[in-house]
């Protein structure tokens, strides 16, 4: 199975970094050195996602990939204004695996929380540790991965958008959107509000605090 | 045992309930949310009073897991507890107050023994003349009709119907899609359509369609009409006609600039509450008008190119099946009547819910008082 450890055709699975070595003539080179954005095995990471889930929204994040892209693919996370280039591997989604995500816009949503999940894992060192229910979903909760979990009283709540087709201005526009939602009204603040762009090969992630 | 401790296990059995409800066992979802919600109340009364965010946060997620095992009378009981103390957080009085006015009308329509299908789309119209929980009659009414015309049109898109530009709807579709509006939690002017689940559902599932992909397609349709209508929406609707008439129904949705009696309009899915809202403001009419303008070249006389015109007014009379609109300008003194030629091309759906309503008419001037149309749009 694609993801499962052991698996060696995903750099994703053995570490972070990805590599390109070329032989020429006797003595190998190594051309470059790029962070991998970890979509799999989340819930290894995250103590806030079951096996079941981070499965889940690995495949989710397989098909939303498959639609504009082939592995691997460059994607710019951009952290605050802080800009992190990385690369995504992935194995293409077999037929069974589409039908178990025929529905796009769930689709699309649970591949966004993979993407980032992974994205502010990668750039702020954050992962999910709590999963508390909404009316009609549930919400993360982020803290570090050391940190004891004895309450929510500083985790950022993360909020997530994803976007199937789309170009950068659209992922702009839907986390300007994003950030206004979280601040207006009786928002529960701290937040973290990310959104993937599929095809604009783009991840924003920025931070609303309570005023 | 602890918070965490009890948190996650409540968790756990979430996430079970989720994945249970995802392959359809209904029973097994129902049943493993009774015992989150068991879980994530005893994680409640294990916090100390002074974490007021968690125990926000808490009695929220208790409420909403029993709201979603079904067990109305607890959640009720639960919110109406924490509502009452001093040490609650407003964000999370807000969504307790939402769960319980969702749960009050899913209980009453239970009594009446109607039943829906699909999510509710929610509309909210801001800005303008429209305060909270208030806005003027003819425009819930527009909106209401308009909205449920999308999605009388997103059904026979779904199932495959052939494009209608005169024909009334197909009564077999036409009873699909019974679209109740409902109250929604204040917050501007809003309201929810919903619709009403037939006695038969044959014609979905001759098509393949599940009736929840209902309000997720309008929805999509809406956004890839403003984001992209040339890219995105001829993926998400290749049939040409099909396009053109959604690509104008979105735009009517949206106010058109100072005149409106209305700023903005937002649609979400009621269930959906992760992806942003789809918001039509005046640029959005602008946007699409100027995107059809585009599609259409202009027709020549022997004097070289036609005039372009617009002509504002209320549109009092048509008769589609003969090819024409009259529309009045002016007041008592100064009326006149402007009857439009060659509206061949415009669908019954669109132009219906404008009859007696300002509106701009986009015509070419042919000459001798001769006025051909070429698109119309509500102003205001």
């Amino acid at each position: 199975m694609d993801g499962q450890p052991g698996n060696t055709s995903c750099p994703e699975n053995k570490d972070r970094w990805s590599s390109t070595t070329i032989s020429k003539n006797v003595l190998p080179i190594t051309i470059v050195a790029q962070l991998v954005l970890p979509i799999s095995n989340l819930d290894e990471r995250h103590p806030g996602l079951t096996p079941a889930v981070a499965s889940c929204y690995h495949e989710a994040a397989r098909i939303c990939l498959d639609r504009h892209h082939s592995s691997p693919v460059s994607v710019v996370i951009d952290s605050e204004g802080n800009q992190t280039q990385v690369l995504i591997y992935w194995n293409a989604a077999d037929a069974r695996c589409k039908a178990a995500h025929a529905y796009e816009m769930k689709a699309t949503e649970e591949g966004a929380y993979a993407c980032a999940l992974a994205a502010v894992e990668v750039t702020q060192g954050l992962v999910a540790i709590s999963q508390a229910e909404s009316k009609t979903g549930a919400d993360y909760y982020m803290g570090t991965f050391e940190q004891p979990m004895d309450d929510l009283e500083n985790s950022l709540r993360f909020e997530v958008s994803g976007i199937a087709r789309c170009n950068q201005r659209a992922v702009n526009t839907r986390l300007a959107m994003k950030i206004l939602q979280a601040r207006s009204g009786k928002s529960n603040l701290p937040a973290l509000a990310g959104v993937v762009g599929f095809e604009a090969q783009l991840i924003k992630i920025a931070k609303v605090l309570a005023p | 045992m602890t918070w965490a401790e009890f948190h996650k296990e409540a968790e756990r059995l979430a996430n079970a309930a989720r994945i249970a409800a995802r392959k359809g066992d209904r029973e097994n979802a129902v049943s493993f949310y009774k015992q989150a919600a068991a879980a994530e109340m005893q994680a409640l009364n294990s916090l100390d009073p002074s974490k007021h965010r968690t125990i926000g946060i808490t009695t929220v997620s208790a409420t909403s897991l029993l709201y979603k095992a079904h067990d109305f009378g607890q959640a009720e009981l639960l919110a109406h507890r924490w509502l009452t103390k001093d040490n609650l957080p407003d964000f999370a009085a807000e969504q307790l107050r939402d769960i319980l006015q969702t749960i009050w009308s899913e209980t009453s329509l239970e009594r009446a023994g109607v039943r829906f299908f699909g999510d509710e789309i929610l509309v909210s119209v801001k800005g303008g003349k429209v305060v909270t929980g208030g806005a003027p009659l003819d425009l819930v009414v527009l909106k209401v009709e308009q909205v449920s015309k999308f999605l009388l049109r997103t059904v026979e898109w779904l199932v495959h119907a052939p494009h209608r530009k005169r024909e009334a709807a197909d009564p077999n579709i036409e009873s699909l899609c019974q679209p109740w509006v409902f109250q929604a939690a204040p917050g501007s002017y809003q309201f929810a359509v919903r619709m009403q689940e037939p006695p038969q559902l044959d014609m979905f599932r001759a098509a393949s369609v599940e009736g929840r992909q209902v309000a997720a397609v309008a929805l999509e349709i809406m956004r890839a009409s403003i984001e992209d209508p040339e890219r995105n929406l001829a993926e998400v609707v290749p049939d040409s006609e099909y396009r053109a008439t959604f690509l104008r129904m979105t735009r009517n949705l949206a106010p058109s600039g100072p005149h409106a009696s209305f700023d903005q309009v937002e649609f979400r899915q009621a269930a959906d509450q992760e992806t942003a809202p789809v918001i039509l403001r005046s640029e959005t009419q602008q946007g699409i008008t100027k995107f059809l303008r585009k599609q259409v070249s202009r027709p020549q006389v022997a004097g070289g190119l036609v005039n372009e015109v617009e002509i504002q007014g209320v549109l009092r009379n048509l008769s589609l099946d003969k090819d024409w609109i009259e529309v009045v300008t002016g007041d008592d003194q100064s009326k006149k009547k402007y009857k439009i030629l060659g509206t061949g091309d415009a669908v019954d759906d669109i132009i219906g819910p404008m009859v007696n309503k300002m509106v701009i008419v986009e015509v070419w001037d042919m000459g001798d008082e001769k006025y051909k149309f070429r698109d119309i749009r509500p102003l205001g």
